[in-house]
């Protein structure tokens, strides 16, 4: 794209051609304004809050959000017409505001609140009764609506629509009296509803999980990883009082372009349960670490294949390490089980990135419901279907959400046969003629198909239709303990001792194990006999994951481990000494440096995580008209 | 109806267009559209019933509660209200016993509706009922359309094909001859 | 005819929109890249609802025949083989006729496969609205022909370019295209002798209101209102007088009695601070207030608004509850100071369609000219029209 030269209140601006000028202004540190427009989004030019003029331009305020920079033009936000206009738009907003700022859950981070402030009217005008709806609403467990707060910017109905190709979120009726609703008032159902609280530029959308429980200034945040799958979105965790109070989105364009789930949003609760275990207990009883790191070392040494080691989806890349080195060593022989993993084989080397999903022109997902295995992925190929123009090929033998686009073509096939069907399609006539980068996702099926045949038929396809494999790995950490060699596919039955590292497996520990030891942050009725660690949760923990497509991410923990809690990686160097083999690790990074170079698929883990991402630029517009 | 409804997306070069000749044909059927009749509608085009809903919702023409069997749309825009289209509302309320547009007449057959202007300015006060315009409207119009209705409903037979005293337009320079359906 | 020059002969005509915008039809028509692959569509707006305006109605149902012609020259002109003719919901009558208008060409061969013997295949259909006036905006009546809510469409791009369905469209007003038959029977040049140098041809003007003879009349651009409204429609009943008319439907500013002489084409309007319009002239007289009825045109607008934009959604509704205040003699100064802020919000490109200026004008039109009355109704809390309307 050429580069266009303009100017915005003087400063001078370079953008390629086709930048929005709202876009451009943020490149000099001047603040447009904006309430509809959202980058992710396409622009629709509804709230008129961007009102600039230019030249060459009409004599009137244009929207920004909406407008194109070009050669010469000459921006003005702080002309006298621009500025008024801006106001006066203000002022329509908050004509029906109910100005219930304290206590409303947006105050302190308000767009609203701070665009009154830097581009309002200094006083209020507005006197008389005012528009009233009944409030809150419950849109969904999660969510709350409030209309009387809602400046109608359809930002949340466009997400929905564009983004998660959904319509259960809608507007009623039309004009003043048009509001926002869920079809026919039943509860939210997407699994993506939660982006719209993040979206909403006023308090309209809260989170109902979230709910009054504290100002904005009052929480320290962390800018770190999802460990809800192995997706990695980019989260933001907030902290207050060593709670964690809230998980926002936060945007990585590689990764997850600033949506997530409503799991990595909302499940966070057991990190602030009050019955988290606290101590080390042996059979229910508190008891030091030491006894309790040497009396699992006594229950699982030299037990071999009796012995059943549990692992948990978002075991670090540093604790997969340890685990190791034990398996090398005094835990030889013993078995192991990864849970939530799928049996895809470990890649061969690289596999293609989600970001390359945008380019492709044919995307081909098999044997996942991607929707719920990896759901910001899901995201991505909508977009590079409905932005871009990329055709999509699903074969599954059940309904996916992808099929709501009306050109999907939907494969169906009886379970097992998605290798079969993979064979076919390279005569596919989407496929033959491309056109462009082929995409190749595929999943296990939940454990329906053979996953040796199905890789090879989708390694053949890649090949024949010059495309790329994405393999779909759903364990958060699934890719970094493949690498490590401990993402173990056993089966636990008949062990008689078992290491449960996190929670219990889903389907229970096994009854035939004697002796159990677990590390992990709730009590559980297994737990009677059992011997305990105290385990730090996805918000307290340090380490790092490897994502589904191969990017070793670092989580930076909000809340600090309160002791007697320690880290995993302790817990395991103290097991290990137990055990005979010498763990000696002055911290985290002495473990990632040797572990990058033991395992070349995590040498990246080496790299020290980048510097907290720069705040914002600090944007400060003129006080008053 | 739901067949008819499923043949709908073809004739449009999207499907989307269908959903309000779909709503149409519900709302001609049940006389006004419920949630569960939205939702047939939507599973029938293949949308959301939230969709449906949205699009339902903003056009004035669609019914969301039961409606009479004869629905009188009274124009009170400006050029109807500057001849009377006020006294013709007052009237027509006391005379089939409903105060507000949401209300139906205890016999099932009339409700009323104040509506923008409806495109037949030139004989205000005007008013739109069973799928034709009445014109030059006064008290005793409004009787007479009342009383055809209430002595049409023991047969269920339609209202008169034949245009009652007052609805044929007067002419008017420069205006051609009316054309006659049936020539 | 080729092509070409069916579109610059309605250049040389001359001739512009009906529908209210008044924009140089045969610009509109050269827009359209004839031979850009992939359908084109002529989308003919039929959704006449500007309070006021009864022409399109009148049209339809007397010459539909004069519509379809008009579609078939403009569809061939820029290379569309498929027109719809959205039609609104309540037009019962002109539908029929329009349908039968359109069955009768198919049945002489007028339209179809092979029109007229030439390899050209032609259409038209109907989709018929569902009560919005805002469906009369271009762009929202494209939104409600794909099935959506009509809310209008942030512009570049242009319907030309992305229309109906993503293709490029031509969207042209009855009148304008039932106009354009006796163009080309007549002659671009012929019909530019028709009106004045800058507003060539006629127009149909429907004259509703206090007048003795309401009705459509089809008058040649550049004659006075005085001659439409006392002439040709009779004037006021007997023993009243013309208080205001609106000029061009109910979003034209009203002009009062003393502005009678000021002539129907779009520049002396412009230069009276009104704009030609719909071509729906609402008359007055002096035994209705200007206030309720500026009260009852923006309870039109607020009704009407689509809810999209800011301005328009909330202005229209805050200048409705200021009227009621003021109606209810609850009125003052910060009333009035109220009505001209929210006038002023509602114009000068704040709105994302006209819908919003309408509403805006209304006031500010009225305030303009009309400042005693609402000062009576606001300050002395009295009106000063003999007669109290029962239905305000």
């Amino acid at each position: 794209m050429p580069d266009i030269n303009l100017t915005i209140d003087g400063k001078p601006v370079t953008v390629p051609a086709g930048t929005l000028i709202v876009e451009a202004a943020k490149t000099v540190g001047i603040e447009i304004p904006v309430f509809c427009y959202h980058h992710k989004l396409d622009p629709v030019g509804a709230c008129r809050l961007c009102l600039v003029d230019f030249s060459p331009g009409p004599p009137r305020p244009q929207t920004a959000c909406t407008t194109p920079v070009a050669e010469g033009m000459v921006v003005r936000t702080q002309s006298a017409m621009a500025v008024q206009a801006r106001a006066d738009i203000l002022e329509f907003e908050l004509a029906n505001h109910p100005l219930d700022c304290p206590v409303c859950d947006k105050g302190g981070e308000c767009p609203l609140q701070d665009f009154t402030f830097r581009h309002g009217y200094p006083t209020s005008r507005i006197d008389g009764p005012r528009l009233h709806f009944k409030k809150p609403i419950p849109l969904s467990e999660k969510i709350a609506l409030d209309r009387e707060r809602c400046v109608l910017c359809y930002r949340c109905t466009r997400y929905y629509d564009e983004i998660a190709w959904e319509q259960e979120l809608t507007t009623d009726q039309r004009g003043v009296r048009s509001f926002i609703t869920s079809q026919f008032d039943q509860p939210l159902q997407s699994i993506f509803s939660g982006n719209i609280i993040d979206l909403c530029p006023v308090g309209a959308l809260t989170s109902r999980v979230w709910r009054f429980e504290s100002r904005p200034w009052d929480m320290t945040h962390s800018e770190t990883i999802c460990s809800r799958c192995s997706v990695g979105c980019n989260v933001t965790q907030w902290q207050r009082r060593g709670q964690l109070v809230r998980v926002t989105s936060r945007e990585n364009d590689d990764i997850d372009e600033g949506w997530i789930c409503d799991r990595g949003r909302f499940e966070y609760t057991d990190v602030n349960d009050p019955a988290r275990v606290r101590a080390p207990l042996i059979a229910g009883r508190k008891s030091t670490w030491a006894d309790a790191v040497n009396a699992i070392a006594a229950g699982i040494q030299r037990k071999g294949a009796k012995l059943g080691i549990s692992l948990p989806q978002d075991i670090t890349n540093e604790e997969a390490y340890l685990f190791r080195r034990l398996l090398d060593g005094p835990l030889k022989g013993a078995k192991v089980k990864m849970h939530g993993r799928t049996a895809i084989p470990a890649p061969a080397g690289e596999t293609m990135r989600i970001k390359e999903i945008d380019d492709a022109r044919v995307i081909v997902v098999v044997a996942s419901d991607i929707e719920n295995d990896v759901p910001i992925i899901d995201l991505r190929v909508k977009k590079a279907v409905s932005k871009r123009g990329a055709r999509l090929i699903v074969v599954n033998p059940e309904s996916v959400d992808l099929d709501r686009h009306p050109e999907t073509v939907h494969i169906r096939h009886a379970k097992g046969a998605a290798a079969a069907e993979v064979r076919k399609l390279a005569s596919h006539d989407l496929l033959k003629n491309a056109g462009g980068p082929v995409a190749i996702l595929f999943g296990d099926g939940h454990g329906s198909e053979d996953m040796s045949e199905l890789a090879s038929a989708c390694g053949a396809l890649a090949a024949q239709v010059g495309g790329k494999e994405m393999p779909l790995y759903r364990a958060t950490n699934e890719r970094g303990a493949l690498a490590a060699g401990v993402a173990g596919w056993d089966s636990l039955d008949g062990v008689q001792a078992i290491l449960s590292w996190g929670p219990p497996p889903a389907a229970g520990l096994p009854r035939s194990a004697k002796f159990i030891a677990a590390w992990d942050h709730l009590p559980r009725t297994a737990y009677e006999t059992a011997v305990v660690l105290p385990a730090t949760t996805f918000a307290e923990r340090q380490g790092s994951y490897t994502n589904v497509e191969g990017t070793v991410q670092f989580l930076r923990p909000p809340i600090a481990i309160q002791p007697p809690l320690k880290e995993g990686w302790e817990v395991l160097c103290e097991l290990g000494a137990a055990l005979g083999l010498t763990l000696d690790y002055p911290g985290i990074f002495p473990i990632q440096r040797e572990l990058a170079g033991k395992v070349p698929a995590l040498a990246k883990v080496a790299q020290p995580p980048s510097p907290e991402p720069e705040p914002p630029l600090v944007l400060v517009g003129p006080a008053h008209p | 109806m739901l067949d008819e409804i499923k043949e709908l997306p073809a004739k449009y070069p999207q499907p989307r267009s269908a959903v309000m000749p779909a709503l149409d044909l519900a709302q001609e059927e049940l006389g006004h559209l419920t949630p569960e009749a939205m939702s047939e509608v939507a599973s029938a085009l293949d949308l959301d019933p939230g969709y449906v809903e949205g699009v339902a919702t903003f056009y004035s023409l669609f019914h969301h509660r039961p409606i009479g069997k004869h629905r009188f749309y009274v124009c009170t825009n400006l050029s109807c209200m500057l001849r009377g289209a006020g006294e013709i509302v007052d009237h027509l309320k006391q005379q089939i016993g409903v105060s507000s547009s949401e209300q139906v007449s205890p016999d099932g057959l009339f409700s009323f509706e104040e509506v923008e202007c409806l495109g037949a300015c030139e004989y205000a006060p005007m008013m739109r009922l069973d799928h034709r315009f009445h014109y030059d409207l006064s008290p005793e119009k409004i009787d007479t359309l009342i009383a055809d209705r209430k002595r049409l409903l023991p047969t269920g037979g339609e209202v008169s094909a034949k245009p009652t005293e007052g609805q044929a337009p007067p002419v008017k320079k420069p205006r051609a001859p009316r054309k006659k359906k049936d020539a | 005819m080729a092509p070409a020059d069916i579109t610059n002969e309605v250049k040389t005509s001359g001739l512009r929109g009906r529908g209210g915008a008044g924009f140089a039809t045969g610009i509109k028509w050269s827009f359209i890249k004839r031979d850009a692959p992939g359908p084109k569509y002529v989308v003919v707006n039929a959704d006449e609802s500007e309070p006021g305006t009864a022409k399109d109605r009148y049209i339809l149902e007397n010459s539909p025949h004069m519509v379809v012609e008009g579609i078939l020259i403009a569809a061939y002109a820029v290379g569309a083989n498929q027109a719809w003719v959205y039609i609104r919901g309540e037009y019962d009558e002109p539908y029929r006729m329009l349908t039968e208008a359109i069955e009768e060409a198919r049945a002489k061969g007028y339209i179809g496969p092979k029109p007229m013997g030439k390899d050209y295949p032609l259409d038209i259909r109907l989709y018929r609205g569902h009560g919005a006036y805002i469906c009369g905006e271009e762009t929202a009546l494209l939104e409600s022909l794909e099935g959506k809510r009509a809310q209008p469409r942030s512009r570049p791009p242009f319907p030309a370019v992305k229309g109906a369905w993503g293709r490029p469209t031509l969207l042209n007003n009855v009148e304008t295209l039932a106009t354009v038959p006796a163009i080309i029977n007549m002659g671009g040049a012929a019909y530019a002798k028709l009106g004045t140098d800058k507003s060539p041809g006629t127009r149909l003007l429907t004259v509703s209101g206090n007048v003795r003879k309401p009705g459509v009349y089809e008058v040649e651009f550049g004659k006075t209102f005085r001659h439409v409204i006392m002439d040709l429609a009779g004037g006021p009943p007997e023993g009243r007088k013309v208080k205001v008319f609106w000029p061009g439907g109910s979003s034209a500013p009203v002009l009062p009695e003393s502005m009678l002489d000021v002539t129907t084409d779009a520049e002396a309007l412009a230069a009276a601070r009104s704009m030609a319009g719909s071509g729906g002239v609402i008359v007055m007289d002096d035994t209705h207030c200007v206030v309720k009825a500026a009260h009852r045109l923006l309870q039109f607008y607020a009704y009407e608004s689509c809810g999209k934009c800011t301005p328009c959604r909330i202005g229209q509704d805050w200048a409705v509850r200021t009227y009621e205040r003021i109606l209810a003699n609850e009125g003052s100064q910060i009333e009035l100071d109220t009505l001209q802020r929210v006038s002023d919000g509602l114009q000068n490109g704040r709105c994302l369609c006209g819908l919003g200026d309408s509403g805006g004008w209304v006031i500010d039109s009225t305030l303009r000219h009309f400042r005693e009355e609402y000062e009576d109704h606001a300050l002395r809390h009295e009106c000063n029209v003999g007669k109290v309307m029962a239905n305000a």
